[in-house]
């Protein structure tokens, strides 16, 4: 290996990255918008106060307290829909996906339950709502739990089962900390394969490595310029994201020296994945088609954007084949939940993956026209 | 002095195979230090095969090839830093200016010492030396891809059809840069389908067709070993011209703007066609007595004419 022809090669690289505006916005921006779309979609849905249609058919004094009484709770701010109105084809026209019905008679039932002592009174609110809709079912839990709490007090007695949460983390963490770390390793993945592929692929299409294989320069020069390259803008944008994050969200996140690690890693691996593609798939254009049938599989099956165990048991088994799914869970470790042993054993899984590739990479590529 | 510093490059038996094709079959020949020896023939001849298996790109199927004394397919990491190369087709990295990509091909042969300022100057490209590759006309690209060649100093230059897809200027202007290296006693290797780049820079010419070399020497030689004619072509003719050379049993024919060609083999003929047209009271606007060059060597050899194929300009040979 020759230090003075890596760096000239890292000097190029590097000027050519900056000199090209589309590289830089959609290396340092993409993953930057990634995380403020998200991460304002699931700050607010931690906080969230759901819309919420009630049509009162009762017109009494008891409906209308309970429809105060939902107000109340905090969680729906409430609109009153005319009793004329049929409920369902309001809430096809309006485009709600809920809507509340307190049927006639509410007040009749409550005056037999609460005056008369009649346990076989009650009143059954009907909810119409829209299945197709996303969040509908968030939105119906969170109701029937006010509506449990309401019947809870009318009861006049405090309940006897409670409950009482305690997290296995040391903080409280919210959406946007799962997301982060996910995000960084997705940007780093996409951009160490996506860039060691076009790079290669088009430089190879232009006859740009035939010149190269003319000089001094080694395959290994050439693979490790490459992944120092990717390694400093895997570093600059993971830092611009987590100012970002920081700036915006407040997030609260471990900053510890597992990430550079991880960043490194993932850097060596998907580079060396990128040289090996690059090597078996010839055009520019394959490659990078190639490139993307291993990336979207990684991106939404590793963890990234939800939680593996939220998948079927077969898809959380091919999950931990992907390289992506131990970069994912090993930031986590390291940043969400500060676990050394975890972060040190997904770290020498995705190391030894990277190792493998790297030599991989070593061996295919091949400056020379020879291969091609 | 030993064969070795004689030959700057040593080629036995030579031969490539691309799976049923015979690209390069049976070539020996040998370039000479500090001679420009030029490869030339049609597309596909092998040409580009040759020299890129002699500039360590490709390997050979079978034969021997020894450059500057060692072998090409075991010795590639001393050959390298020796040679300097311009391949078919160069390109580069579209957004580094003229002067960082001298300084980068500097760097990958780890030369401290490189004149920059010098190649940009020799290959008169100080007024883009700041330029972004890209920018560059394909004619300029080209300039850059010589001084590159020659970044390390190189003791033999390997140039694959320098002009190729130039227009006639650019071409020139590349002609200059390699005279100049000419000029500077390096050992040049050129590949060139153009006749008179050949003619004009190559101190030998090997004639490449079909995979083997049919004919090699110098330009002047080949000529004159290979075509004993000269064509005298008389200009705006009157029709009576044609008939008074007919008649003296020379074989007159028009060419496409209606002047007269006439094949002779002897200069003492000329003369006597003048005579004869003045006597016949027949006149013309202007005459050109040529002799033959390198297309008329390659018609005699092939059989065919070696021209300039547009489409197939940049092909795998």
């Amino acid at each position: 290996m020759n230090l003075r022809v890596v760096g000239a090669n890292l000097v190029v690289s590097i000027k050519s990255f900056y000199r090209d505006k589309t590289v830089v916005f959609f290396r340092i921006a993409f993953p930057v918008i990634l995380i403020l779309v998200f991460g304002t979609i699931f700050m607010e849905r931690d906080n969230e106060i759901f819309d919420l249609d009630v049509q009162d058919l009762d017109q009494t004094k008891s409906s209308v307290q309970i429809a105060e009484a939902i107000g109340v709770s905090g969680r729906f701010k409430i609109t009153q829909v005319a009793p004329a109105l049929n409920a369902a084809q309001y809430a096809k026209d309006n485009k709600r996906n809920l809507v509340l019905i307190i049927p006639k008679g509410c007040e009749d039932s409550l005056r037999r339950r609460m005056g008369l002592d009649d346990p076989h009174a009650s009143v059954t609110l009907t909810e119409i709502h829209d299945p197709s809709s996303f969040g509908v079912t968030t939105k119906m839990q969170v109701l029937n739990l006010v509506l449990a709490g309401i019947n809870q007090e009318m009861s006049g007695k405090p309940p006897f089962i409670k409950s009482a949460e305690t997290s296995i983390l040391a903080k409280k963490y919210r959406f946007i900390e799962f997301f982060v770390p996910g995000i960084i390793a997705m940007a780093v993945m996409t951009a160490s394969l996506l860039g060691a592929v076009n790079v290669n692929a088009e430089l190879r299409q232009k006859g740009v490595l035939r010149k190269l294989s003319t000089t001094p320069i080694t395959r290994t020069d050439w693979i490790l310029s490459n992944i120092l390259y990717q390694f400093i803008l895997a570093v600059l944008s993971t830092t611009v994201m987590l100012l970002v994050s920081y700036g915006v969200f407040h997030i609260s996140l471990e900053i510890n020296a597992w990430l550079p690690v991880f960043v490194a890693l993932a850097v060596f691996a998907f580079v060396g994945l990128g040289m090996v593609l690059t090597r078996v798939a010839k055009e520019a254009e394959s490659a990078a088609a190639a490139a993307d049938a291993l990336m979207f599989p990684m991106m939404f099956l590793s963890g990234t954007f939800f939680p593996v165990e939220m998948m079927p048991e077969f898809l959380q088994k091919f999950a931990k084949v992907l390289p992506l799914y131990y970069v994912n869970e090993g930031l986590r470790a390291a940043m969400v939940s500060a676990d050394n042993m975890a972060a040190l054993r997904y770290a020498a899984v995705i190391g030894i993956f990277a190792a493998v590739v790297f030599v991989l990479g070593i061996m295919t590529t091949t400056l020379s026209e020879e291969a091609t | 002095m030993t064969k070795e510093a004689e030959n700057a490059v040593e080629v036995e038996k030579l031969a490539k195979r691309y799976g049923d094709l015979l690209a390069v079959n049976d070539l020996s020949f040998n370039v000479r230090k500090g001679e420009v020896f030029a490869l030339l023939g049609p597309n596909g001849a092998g040409k580009t095969t040759t020299v890129e298996i002699i500039d360590t790109i490709r390997t050979p199927t079978s034969g021997k090839v020894s450059l500057l004394g060692m072998d090409v397919t075991k010795k590639k990491h001393d050959i390298v830093p020796r040679i300097g190369v311009l391949p078919q087709g160069f390109s580069s990295f579209d957004r580094i200016t003229v002067r960082e990509t001298i300084q980068y091909y500097s760097r990958l042969f780890c030369c401290r010492n490189t004149d920059v300022d010098g190649l940009i100057d020799l290959v008169n490209l100080k007024d883009k030396a700041q330029e972004q590759y890209k920018n560059l006309s394909g004619g300029l690209k080209q300039r850059l891809g010589i001084a590159i060649a020659l970044v390390n100093d190189p003791e033999v230059v390997f140039l694959d059809e320098p002009t190729t897809g130039l227009d006639p200027r650019a071409r020139r202007e590349v002609w200059k840069v390699l005279l100049g290296l000419k000029k500077k006693g390096k050992t040049v290797f050129l590949t060139t389908h153009y006749m008179e780049e050949a003619e004009l820079l190559a101190d030998r010419v090997a004639i490449i067709a079909k995979g083997k070399i049919i004919a090699m020497d110098s330009p002047a030689e080949l000529i004159e070993g290979n075509v004993n004619y000269m064509v005298l072509t008389l200009q705006s003719v009157d029709e009576k011209v044609f008939e008074i050379v007919r008649k003296m049993r020379f074989e007159p024919v028009y060419d496409n703007h209606r002047n007269i060609k006439v094949r002779l083999e002897n200069t003492d003929d000329v003369q006597k066609i003048l005579n004869a047209v003045k006597e016949g009271g027949a006149s013309f606007l202007g005459l050109d007595v040529r002799k033959p060059n390198l297309e008329g060597v390659f018609l005699k050899l092939t059989g065919e004419t070696l021209r300039e194929d547009p489409a197939g300009e940049r092909g795998a040979e």
